[in-house]
């Protein structure tokens, strides 16, 4: 069982800030999704299958974006810069 | 008809349309590239068709925004793998197509520039998360089209809209320039009217690219050259398990009648079971929530994205940002994914989650010792209502039911028709061992030639 304050908790930790409604819907929903997911307790199978892993490439030089593309999308952009908000 | 003829009449049906099929149609692009194929400056094995593509897979200069808020201005520097492909070969790129945000959602509802609509009833979905490229396809407003499919979101809009549609093994198409969301189970794929025009795009768009690191340098076999291979001897397994509680059975004996006809032309057909199938639903939701948790991290608004007007501290201007440029669905995958891999409840739901997709692959490792090839209903039941599902999270996961296990499991499968109810499209998915896309598509051909399911709207 997860609570509204459970809620509020994971949505700080997400970065995601929900206004009541949401938070209201999300408590219900939320409980009844990890209800059905609970099923998967019963599994006692070992990891034993093979990941792919990491499969890494030469560090080679290759041509990258230019400054001017990679500010393109930037909302907020000074001097060729992005512009995020103040820390102090 | 020159390409350039071809491309208006698809344009101007595009302007006619109810379906909300397109996100963003590049009318001028569409027109130049069409020109050039008729002039034979574009040539390949795609020259002058025209295809749509997925609003999620990056287009350079072309805006893709993944149905979200948060991309709405957002225009990719550069070419995904796949669409470097297609501009290798000639096709003509008409324009990115509407989908579940992020690709989160099984009726293309979810996107925030209005739900896409099924063209052979506009009150139905057309499936997700892939709608709008099925949708384009089925109303002839492109021939061709890419969708992706994570947990079913190719092939459940093909068997809706009543097309073909593949989601490739996984490492088959490189997912370089997709946009991220259950990594470790999506693949771009085709889609198509016909089997030999989706076995046609997948030769385009498989094979190794070193900037996918989970790409596999495997043979790219030409499907197209063995598309009428006779199927005498070939065993298909008919798992139980598809066809559970809740399987219309109208869908049922549109399949059973589908593998009858396989039967008719020399294949053998026998019953199976796959007992951990039944873990399948939860198993790709705790994963796919948790790597969207993960994946959805870097959408801050900093370097590119959705940005409020007013800053304020670091985590207060993230935090409004993401709150605003996010929808609902997406919100609840990432928040139900935070709590799914957060200290105490790893245990409990991802590494459980990855422990059912162990028992999974190893059911599929062991049919394909018995069998050629798998048969089951791609989705339960025929599309459904607009707005019959959308307030009831679960019961529109559940609708997943027979399109998740694969994609845990690295498989491929192949939707195509197999009947109708009604007006509504049935699709029935033949699923393969890894990598033997090839005799997907020969299956596919072969039913193809003895059905007549291909209508387009």
């Amino acid at each position: 069982m997860i609570t509204k304050r459970d809620v509020e908790q994971i949505a700080r930790l997400a970065c995601i800030e929900l206004d009541k409604e949401d938070m209201q819907a999300f408590t219900i929903q939320f409980n009844a999704i990890l209800e059905y997911f609970e099923e998967l307790e019963d599994i006692e199978a070992e990891l034993t299958e093979q990941e792919e892993g990491n499969v890494l490439r030469a560090d080679e030089v290759v041509p990258s974006l230019t400054q001017q593309e990679a500010l393109a999308n930037a909302p907020r952009v000074d001097n060729g810069y992005f512009k995020g908000p103040r820390i102090l | 008809m020159s390409h350039l003829e071809h491309v208006e009449e698809l344009l101007e049906s595009i302007g006619r349309s109810k379906l909300n099929a397109f996100i963003t149609v590049d009318y001028e692009g569409a027109r130049q590239q069409a020109q050039d194929a008729d002039a034979g400056v574009l040539d390949g094995r795609l020259a002058g068709i025209p295809i749509a593509i997925k609003d999620a897979i990056s287009t350079k200069g072309l805006r893709t925004t993944c149905a979200s808020k948060m991309l709405e201005q957002y225009v990719p520097p550069y070419d995904a793998f796949v669409v470097k492909k297609l501009r290798e070969e000639g096709a003509v790129i008409i324009g990115k197509t509407n989908m579940d945000e992020f690709s989160m959602g099984t009726s293309t509802e979810t996107s925030c520039f209005g739900p896409c609509r099924n063209p052979w009833d506009l009150e139905r979905v057309p499936g997700g998360s892939s709608g709008g490229s099925a949708a384009a396809v089925a109303a002839q407003e492109a021939d061709i089209a890419l969708g992706s499919d994570t947990g079913g979101s190719i092939r459940c809009p093909a068997s809706f809209c009543g097309v073909v549609g593949l989601k490739p093994t996984y490492g088959r198409v490189s997912r370089n320039g997709l946009i991220s969301y259950g990594n470790s189970m999506e693949q771009i794929g085709p889609i198509a009217r016909t089997v030999e025009a989706c076995a046609a795009l997948f030769e385009v768009i498989a094979g190794y690219d070193p900037w996918d690191s989970t790409s596999r340098d495997a043979h790219v076999p030409h499907c197209g050259a063995s598309l009428a291979d006779e199927l005498t001897g070939l065993e298909i397994g008919v798992p139980q398990d598809f066809f559970g509680e809740g399987v219309d059975p109208v869908v049922e004996n549109a399949t059973w009648e589908a593998i009858a006809v396989l039967e008719s032309i020399g294949a053998h057909a026998r019953e199976t079971s796959m007992p951990n199938l039944k873990y399948a639903l939860s198993a790709y939701y705790v994963q796919a929530m948790s790597e969207a948790s993960s994946n959805l991290a870097r959408y801050s608004g900093i370097i590119y994205g959705h940005r409020v007007q007013k800053d304020h501290d670091w985590h207060t201007t993230f935090s409004e940002n993401r709150a605003s440029g996010f929808g609902k669905e997406v919100k609840r995958r990432i928040l139900l994914g935070t709590y799914a891999l957060s200290a105490g409840y790893y245990d409990k739901y991802y590494l459980k989650a990855r422990k059912a997709r162990t028992l999974i692959s190893r059911d599929f490792r062991r049919v394909f010792k018995q069998f050629d090839a798998l048969i089951a209903p791609t989705m339960p039941y025929t599309a459904f209502k607009i707005g019959e599902k959308i307030e009831d999270p679960l019961s529109l996961y559940k609708v997943d039911i027979n399109t998740v296990p694969i994609n845990l499991a690295n498989v491929p499968s192949l939707s195509v028709p197999c009947g109708r109810k009604g007006r509504l499209p049935i699709g029935m998915q033949i699923i393969g061992d890894q990598f033997n896309e090839q005799l997907l598509f020969n299956l596919a051909f072969q039913f193809e030639q003895q059905t007549d399911y291909q209508h387009a709207v």
